[in-house]
């Protein structure tokens, strides 16, 4: 299927907010590098989610930037040289404002599609 | 993290991120084999899940960055390698466009600076030059007699300040080696005043030295300073020597390049008292220039001077005062000219677009399946405008770099062709916004060609395109391909239709019959301080002694010089009444006894004049066939008397002219230049000069038997030893001088003519490239006609008929807009219709065959396909 350029974007942007929880979310259990970030968020949601895996990648780059995220290069059980994220100080604060925020926004959503009681 | 450090670690991070993915790849390729996949299988669906890794990778580096500059840098990079691998689409266009960058930014430059910039003094809008007009008197530019500016000054209640001047004379400066003529122009007080203008160094003149008419003090020109005087700092109160007057220097000029440049020394022009010369109303040379008050419109002020000329007895009852505004009054009438050109290199300019719009067009066609590509690849819509207008740029910059050096070179070169006498050159510049005008059009082009082909882009389809690349095109792109072949060659023929033109009447003027034999004739203008008969001795011992001269068949003087001037007379006869204020004008010359056999000039009927001619005969008169045929229609003149009002600048009595004899009819002299049409003229002996002016200018004219030029140190040595503190100014042949008049017609016809070949030239490159274009998109189709038994002939003819096709509806557009321009053209043209046939055909004949030659290498290349690889590309 062709993709238009409008319609890659939008897609981009509505997960912009939503990716950046689940990972940060995700991180808060325990450090992970990106393959068990992707496996962790598919699994979690019974595979609801199709997250394109590689999009996950800018979004971490982002995250790194804004100090929400530390790498370092670890050796992963598997015998495997992989880059594993933690969650910082800051990524904590910013979740826990999001989550409320968002969860503010859901039950908002809730009470307006639910419906009327009397 | 610093933005210093982030610049450090940038490389590290980015391959950390490379490295990431890929290990992120491995293990989901690991984990699909487990669950059984194959290794192929596995790796393409990892691939697949993951996404466009170049995409997200560069999506991610993004992240780090500043993605408009990196990118940008590399689109530079990209830009410059796609230049260096096609230097020859690279170099045509950044030539052809700095051509017409260049010519444009060069000729606007000079229109703007010549026609356009205001003169450099305070308001200059309400600065006016005032002429007279009569329609009775056929003259729309009557100068100024002291009277009348006596008038204007009293009277008038227009003008914040009003001067009079006479604008080009000559001095002689004696005592410091060979005695030199100096350019005079003489001012009345007030025009300093009125322009704003300080003194350079010193002063200018006191309002005291207005009240005397003696020249005890003078003030000199910045270049006669510079020049002339060694740039003395100290040269404040040096003495000089002019005109056997000992005149002390109070003060320089500043620079004034827009007034009268030429001007060495500026005697003052006293008006109360005042010669005697400017004591007459009907002596009328002098130029007026005045400043109208602020909120008086040049209407009321014309209407003020009119009433206030008007109540001067003698003038025509329709005489009208008519202002002009000071910068048109100095630049002069080269306005048509210039505008002509910058028309014509406006087209240029619009050819060069044109050129390099098909240029940039066929080149994205080309690239198509790059551009396929690259979309499919991810690149987005944005990123790719990007890169393309990137590449527009570059072109364009390095198109305008070279633009302004050509402009500026063009510019030096025009201020080199003195020639042409264009007014205001000095100081001419190239002017920023002439130069952002044409710049902006030019990158506008560059910009737009580079960006509509990436709308289409859009629609490309990889596979399609990579199967089908040869067949691309389509038929949008042809047709418009069409339409910019039409356009050029519509151009072309514009810009060769007015060259022919051109050509053509210059080729008429320089065939008229100008009256006399110019070669083997030397010239020579001789300014004497001799204003009394005392000067008639001088005269005779130069034309004794040059007429000795070894190598001179005869010697003349005159005070006219054909082809360059004469001066102006009216006429009175005594067989008809004579209406003071209608007095029929002619051209008037005194001249020695030999004028006619030393120009040159046939007689037609009756004699020339005789050593019988002098001062104690009968005075007698010359006509040329003009006067004959205009004022003495069906009669012979020959024995008719008539009166000449001599109206000339230095007459000096106002008595009643005495009654001439008509003994002679010559042919018409053309004593304007050669395109202006023969007037009345005539000639008398300069012995039977009542009004004693010519005593002190007179050309000295020599016939020589072999070059003339060889003739002029001993003609120069000869006046010297019988009067050796008398300048020779410039010795010249008389073809030089006809040469001279013939300048602007020649500039103008070099510079149109230049922009007709570059026209077609490029007009020819933009058909070559734009028929070989299309040929090449249609290879595999020759190739099946050859297969189909097409013969060579008949695809040659196909190729060229499509090109003659488009030229012929180009030579039909360009040909009407010719007729519409050519109306402009009119006032340049000399004995040739605006609709002259010969230039329309020429030009149309000259396109066809260019663009013939043009579609010829695509003719031959469509002629010559291999039918075989033709179908296995299909």
């Amino acid at each position: 299927m062709p993709i238009g350029p409008e319609k890659k974007a939008a897609q981009r942007d509505l997960f912009r907010g939503a990716l950046e929880m689940m990972i940060l979310q995700s991180l808060r259990r325990q450090p992970m590098h990106g393959y068990a970030l992707v496996q962790h968020i598919r699994q979690r949601s019974n595979d609801l989610l199709q997250v394109e895996e590689g999009s996950l990648y800018p979004a971490l780059q982002r995250m790194l930037k804004e100090e929400l995220v530390k790498a370092e290069w670890e050796i992963s059980a598997t015998n495997r040289r992989v880059r594993t994220y933690k969650i910082s100080a800051r990524g904590l604060k910013h979740l826990e404002r999001e989550l409320s925020s968002f969860e503010r926004m859901l039950t908002a959503i809730n009470l307006v599609l639910s419906p009327a009681k009397g | 993290m610093s933005w210093f450090g982030q610049l450090i670690s940038r490389r590290r991070m980015y391959a950390d991120l490379s490295e990431e993915i890929q290990q992120h790849l491995e293990e989901k390729v690991e984990a699909l084999m487990a669950e059984g996949m194959s290794r192929a299988d596995a790796v393409q669906t990892a691939r697949r899940e993951f996404g466009n890794v170049a995409l997200l990778e560069e999506r991610s580096r993004e992240v780090w960055g500043w993605p408009t500059i990196e990118s940008l840098c590399a689109d530079v990079s990209f830009a410059l390698r796609q230049f260096r691998k096609s230097p020859g689409f690279t170099i045509t266009a950044v030539l052809i466009l700095a051509l017409g960058v260049g010519v444009n930014s060069a000729i606007f430059s000079l229109v703007h600076h010549i026609l356009l910039e205001p003169l450099p003094f305070p308001h200059p809008e309400r600065l006016y030059a005032v002429w007279a007009s009569s329609d009775a008197q056929g003259d729309s530019r009557i100068a100024a007699s002291g009277p009348d500016f006596l008038d204007y000054n009293d009277q008038n209640r227009s003008f914040s300040n009003i001067a009079e001047m006479i604008s080009s004379f000559t001095f002689t400066w004696t005592g410091e080696g060979e005695p030199k003529l100096v350019n005079c122009s003489s001012a009345s007080e007030g025009l300093f005043s009125m322009l704003g203008i300080r003194p350079y160094l010193g002063r200018l003149y006191e309002p005291r030295e207005y009240t005397y008419l003696n020249n005890d003090t003078i003030v000199v020109s910045y270049r006669f300073w510079k020049n002339q005087l060694g740039s003395d700092p100290h040269v404040v109160g040096r003495v000089i020597h002019f005109e056997d007057d000992t005149q002390t220097i109070v003060g320089v000029l500043p620079p004034m390049p827009d007034l009268f440049p030429d001007t060495d020394v500026w005697p003052k022009l006293v008006v109360r008292p005042s010669w005697s010369f400017m004591q007459w109303r009907g002596n009328k040379f002098l130029s007026v220039i005045g400043r109208v008050k602020a909120g008086i419109t040049p209407a009321m002020a014309e209407q003020d001077l009119t009433g206030i000329l008007r109540r001067a007895a003698g003038e025509p009852p329709d005489v009208r005062v008519r202002l002009v505004p000071l910068k048109d009054d100095l630049v002069g009438n080269v306005h048509v000219q210039l505008e002509i050109i910058m028309a014509a290199v406006a087209l240029v300019l619009l050819v060069a677009c044109v050129n390099v719009a098909a240029l940039l067009l066929a080149r994205s066609v080309k690239r198509s399946a790059e551009m396929a590509l690259r979309v499919s690849l991810g690149a987005g819509h944005r990123r790719l405008m990007q890169q393309l207008i990137v590449e527009g740029l570059g072109l364009s910059v390095a198109a305008c770099s070279l633009g302004i050096l050509a402009g500026h070179f063009g510019l030096r070169l025009i201020g080199y062709l003195p020639a042409w006498r264009l007014p205001r050159v000095e100081g001419l510049h190239l002017d920023a916004a002439a130069l952002l005008a044409t710049a902006a059009v030019a990158i506008a082009t560059t910009l737009f060609f580079s960006w509509v082909p990436s709308m289409t882009f859009w629609k490309l389809n990889l596979s399609s395109v990579l199967r089908r690349e040869r067949a691309g095109g389509g038929r949008f792109q042809g047709r418009f391909f069409s339409w910019l072949v039409i356009a050029e060659i519509a151009c072309a023929v514009v810009l060769s239709v007015s060259a022919g033109l051109l050509l053509r009447s210059f080729w008429r003027v320089q065939h008229v019959n100008p009256g006399f034999r110019p070669e083997s004739m030397l010239t020579v203008y001789l300014r004497t301080n001799y204003y009394s008969p005392g000067g008639r001795g001088f005269w005779r011992d130069v034309l004794d002694g040059v007429a000795a001269l070894p190598g001179v068949r005869s010697a003349a003087l005159a005070d006219c010089t054909p082809g360059k001037g004469a001066a102006s007379a009216t006429l009175l006869f005594d067989d008809r009444p004579n209406d003071p204020n209608h007095l029929p004008p002619a051209q008037g010359c005194w001249t020695s006894q030999d004028f006619f056999r030393t120009s040159g000039t046939p007689l037609i009927q009756g004699r020339f004049f005789t050593e019988a001619d002098n001062a104690d005969s009968p005075p007698v008169v010359i006509v040329n066939a003009e006067t004959a045929r205009r004022y003495w229609p069906g009669q012979n003149p020959i024995g008719k008397r008539i009166g000449v009002n001599y109206t000339g600048p230095g007459r000096t009595s106002t008595a009643a002219p005495r009654m001439r004899e008509v003994v002679g009819i010559v042919a018409g002299i053309k004593q304007g230049t050669l395109d202006s049409p023969t007037e009345p003229a005539i000639y008398m002996p300069y012995l039977q000069d009542e009004t004693s002016h010519d005593m002190a200018t007179m050309s000295l004219f020599v016939r020589s038997a072999s070059d003339p030029r060889t003739l002029a140190n001993s003609v120069r040595t000869r006046i010297h030893a019988i009067s050796p503190n008398q300048p020779v100014g410039d010795l010249r042949t008389m073809q030089d001088l006809m040469g001279q008049s013939l300048a602007p017609r020649r500039y103008s016809l070099l510079l149109l003519g230049a922009f007709a070949v570059l026209a077609v030239l490029l007009a020819a490159l933009g058909t070559y490239g734009i028929v070989s274009y299309a040929a090449s998109q249609r290879m595999q189709e020759f190739g099946v006609r050859m297969a189909l038994g097409a013969s060579r002939y008949s695809l040659m003819s196909h190729v060229i008929r499509n090109g003659l096709a488009l030229t012929t509806i180009g030579a039909i557009v360009g040909a009407s807009l010719a007729l519409l321009a050519n109306r402009a053209l009119s006032q340049l043209l000399f004995q040739v219709s605006p609709l002259d046939a010969v230039s329309f055909s020429s030009a149309a004949v000259l396109l066809a065959l260019t663009s013939i030659g043009a579609c010829l290498p695509a003719a031959w290349r469509a002629s010559h396909v291999d039918p075989v690889r033709a179908l296995r590309n299909e």
